[in-house]
């Protein structure tokens, strides 16, 4: 205890060319988890609902403080009754599009409208919920988006896609049309969702440093592409040995199910692979004042998570979801790695942050969290 | 708190920086003093305000300044004041392997009984209060769609036949509750065969194949018994609310799962709807065979009439039985046969 100041060394003025390393340390364990998850559900269920909100705060208060960096563990500073608020709303909301969906199409149109224009609101507002209730050595994280940015962010580009996916039934049938509206899609969708993270960062600031971002949509769709790549090549396999390499005495039913296989692996390798390299991809390319990341996940570390988790989570009929949850977590964790270039002083706290982290309770009715 | 002494070792954080400070904190006589570096500061340990308890993770001491203090000695903690006594409470169970072990027990019991015996009597409960004209524009819907579609084409029965199956319909549904909500129309469906349904809000509709199937107007009549039980039961808006709740119950359970991208999360809720229209085919069944006895007929004919469906589909129920909708129909013919014979569940009302 009698190390001096600061933990993380700081590099002296004149020569910070070389950048010091910080891992991150994962310190949950599944037995652990599993006691604070079964407990939760259990009064979830046993309240119709109600616990949820203390449910979602306990769990995300283990995994914030399952994470340290240099011996300083992650907080969520959040409190249950405004997310249980933001979730009585969100039910509601829900409830007038579930009924008109169930029973009355024609209102629909009106409910998803509806719902176009209150999502980059909700992006904004749940984005700066998650910020500000997240803090790191008593500093809260920030995130100062506005609607009218994430409008932009979710609509300029993304009409296309959406255009796209909207009038699936017109071109669904005819090869022409599905090819156009297939090349339309692939020629925005990387852009757009690289302009979504973009958003994403840069309105987001910790100690008064905003996020800078800097991928491009062309390194997204490089990503996406090999993904398709992937998936053909399921497709491809399963196609010549079913039937190629197997006589057609032997294709019988079970036959083809199990042919099948490629092409769900494929898929799920191709998922993995793009959820790995995208998050590779936004964090290799933030700055945060002296900060930069390094992230290292693999497409194939992730498809073998996921193999092995979704065996575990079937074979234990549930019980395993925790031990599940907190090897993802531990995989992330550690494949992350926090770069310091300069001076971590650089990095400044206003003391209002800090009081707004103790009142967090109070958190105003528009920071309210819609996640369902 | 006054007169006990203790000191915890930890870590001090400022709030303007992000640089951790050994730092060690004293408590006495109700007053804490914070040391770090050759520097110290004196607070009440009245105001300090201790974070919730998760796992054995340090937790954080609010300082009236704004300051915080990481330390991991939970029992020493526990004596200053806490930030949230619900998720104290909620702590205090988390941390015991008796409550781990007794919530997986009532986990089960919750699902299993919520699932066969709550959630069903809820929904009936709740179907019960919404008006049928509810579920009007749905039925009308879904008829306009299947008669612009390839599905339906006009009925080819003469006009003589379609009035004596209505009037004699009529008879039958006359004393029940939603008497006037309903309407019977004649379609020709290809595709579909002899069948017979019910759309939300009281249209029945038979399909001209099915008339000419039944030998009789009495099974005619024992099919549409059937229709309208659902229509009386309600059972189109018990499913929209059966199914919407086991869905949400699955998303909930589930929903650690889901955020891994694990492809298994709505499998549950598959299975679950398949059964929960199982009952109500068995229920609507029921309901048929005491209309039909009341009004002197016999589910005999519902038994006869079943029997040349079987017999008229080339289907193979197999391996995927399980997942069917209907309940076998061999078991149906049973039930009408000893519903015929006064006997089965036709007297005795059990759902």
């Amino acid at each position: 205890m009698n190390e001096s100041a600061s933990s993380l060394p700081m590099a002296p003025l004149d020569e910070c060319v070389q950048p010091q390393e910080i891992a991150l340390e994962f310190r949950g364990s599944a037995r652990e988890y599993f006691r604070i998850w079964i407990v939760n559900l259990c009064l979830t269920l046993a309240t119709l609902g109600v616990f949820s909100a203390w449910a979602k705060v306990r769990k995300t208060r283990y995994f914030y403080s399952s994470i340290t960096i240099d011996k300083t563990p992650f907080q969520y500073l959040a409190e249950p009754l405004p997310i249980l608020k933001g979730r009585i709303l969100a039910a509601l909301l829900f409830a007038v599009y579930w009924f008109s969906s169930s029973f009355y199409l024609p209102a629909l149109p009106w409910v998803l409208g509806a719902g176009v224009i209150i999502a980059p609101w909700v992006i904004s507002r749940s984005m700066a919920f998650k910020a500000r209730y997240s803090a790191f050595r008593n500093m809260t994280f920030d995130f100062r988006g506005n609607y009218l940015g994430a409008a932009q962010a979710i609509y300029w580009l993304g009409l296309v896609p959406v255009l796209v996916i909207g009038t699936m039934f017109e071109w669904w049938g005819s090869w022409e049309a599905a090819a156009i509206a297939f090349t339309a899609f692939t020629l925005t969708f990387p852009w757009w969702l690289s302009r979504l993270k973009s958003y994403m960062v840069s309105y987001a600031s910790f100690g008064g440093e905003r996020g800078r971002y800097s991928a491009t949509g062309g390194q997204f769709f490089r990503v996406y592409f090999v993904a398709g790549l992937i998936v053909v090549g399921g497709g491809v396999l399963s196609a010549v040995t079913a039937f190629w390499v197997v006589p057609p005495s032997m294709r019988s039913d079970w036959f083809l199910i199990l042919m099948s296989l490629p092409v769900y692996a494929g898929y799920v390798l191709a998922f993995a692979y793009v959820q790995a390299n995208i998050s590779n991809l936004v964090w290799n390319h933030t700055r945060l004042g002296p900060l930069r990341f390094r992230s290292t996940l693999s497409g194939r570390g992730m498809a073998k998570l996921y193999f092995t988790n979704a065996l575990g989570i079937v074979a234990s009929l549930g019980l395993l979801t925790p031990w599940a949850v907190m090897r993802t977590l531990k995989y992330r964790a550690d494949n992350m790695r926090v770069l310091v270039e300069g001076e971590l002083t650089a990095l400044t706290g206003a003391k209002r942050s800090a009081v707004q982290a103790a009142g967090a309770e109070m958190g105003e009715f528009f920071d309210l969290d819609l996640s369902l | 708190m006054n007169g006990a002494w203790f000191a915890l070792r930890g870590y001090y954080y400022d709030g303007r920086q992000p640089l951790r400070r050994s730092a060690t904190l004293e408590i006495a006589a109700g007053e804490a003093t914070l040391l770090w570096e050759e520097q110290s500061r004196r607070y009440r340990a009245a105001n300090l305000l201790v974070s919730p308890r998760v796992g054995r993770a340090d937790r954080f001491i609010a300082l009236p300044d704004g300051g915080q203090f990481q330390c991991g000695n939970h029992a020493s903690l526990d004596r200053l004041p806490q930030h949230s006594v619900t998720e104290g409470a909620v702590a205090w169970l988390e941390q015991r392997v008796a409550v781990a072990v007794a919530s997986v027990v009532l986990i089960v019991a919750l699902l299993a009984g919520g699932y066969r015996y709550g959630l069903p009597a809820a929904a009936q409960q709740v179907a019960a209060k919404i008006p049928l004209e509810t579920e009007q524009t749905l039925g009308e819907q879904a008829l306009v769609w299947l008669d612009d579609s390839d599905w339906f084409q006009p009925s080819g029965l003469g006009q003589d036949t379609q009035d004596r199956i209505r009037w004699k319909l009529e008879e039958l549904y006359a004393e029940l509750p939603y008497a006037q909500h309903y309407r019977l129309e004649f379609r020709q469906a290809e595709y579909i065969g002899a069948n017979a349904f019910a759309l939300p809000g009281g249209t029945l509709v038979i399909t001209d194949a099915m008339v000419k199937l039944a030998e009789s107007d009495e099974e005619v009549l024992a099919i549409l018994a059937h229709e309208i039980g659902h229509v009386e039961l309600r059972h189109v808006m018990r499913h929209v609310l059966q199914d919407s709740a086991v869905a949400v119950a699955a998303a909930t359970i589930s929903g650690d799962a889901a955020t891994l991208s694990v492809a298994v999360a709505g499998l549950p809720s598959v299975l679950a709807q398949a059964e929960y229209s199982r009952d109500f085919e068995s229920e609507a069944d029921d309901f048929a065979f005491r209309l039909l006895r009341k009004h002197g007929m016999s589910p005999e004919a519902f038994a006869s009439v079943m029997e040349r469906i079987e017999g008229d589909c080339e289907c193979d129920p197999g391996a995927l039985d399980f997942l069917s909708t209907h309940p076998i129909t061999g078991e149906r013919i049973e039930r009408a046969r000893a519903a015929a014979q006064g006997l089965g569940t036709t007297e005795s009302e059990s759902k």
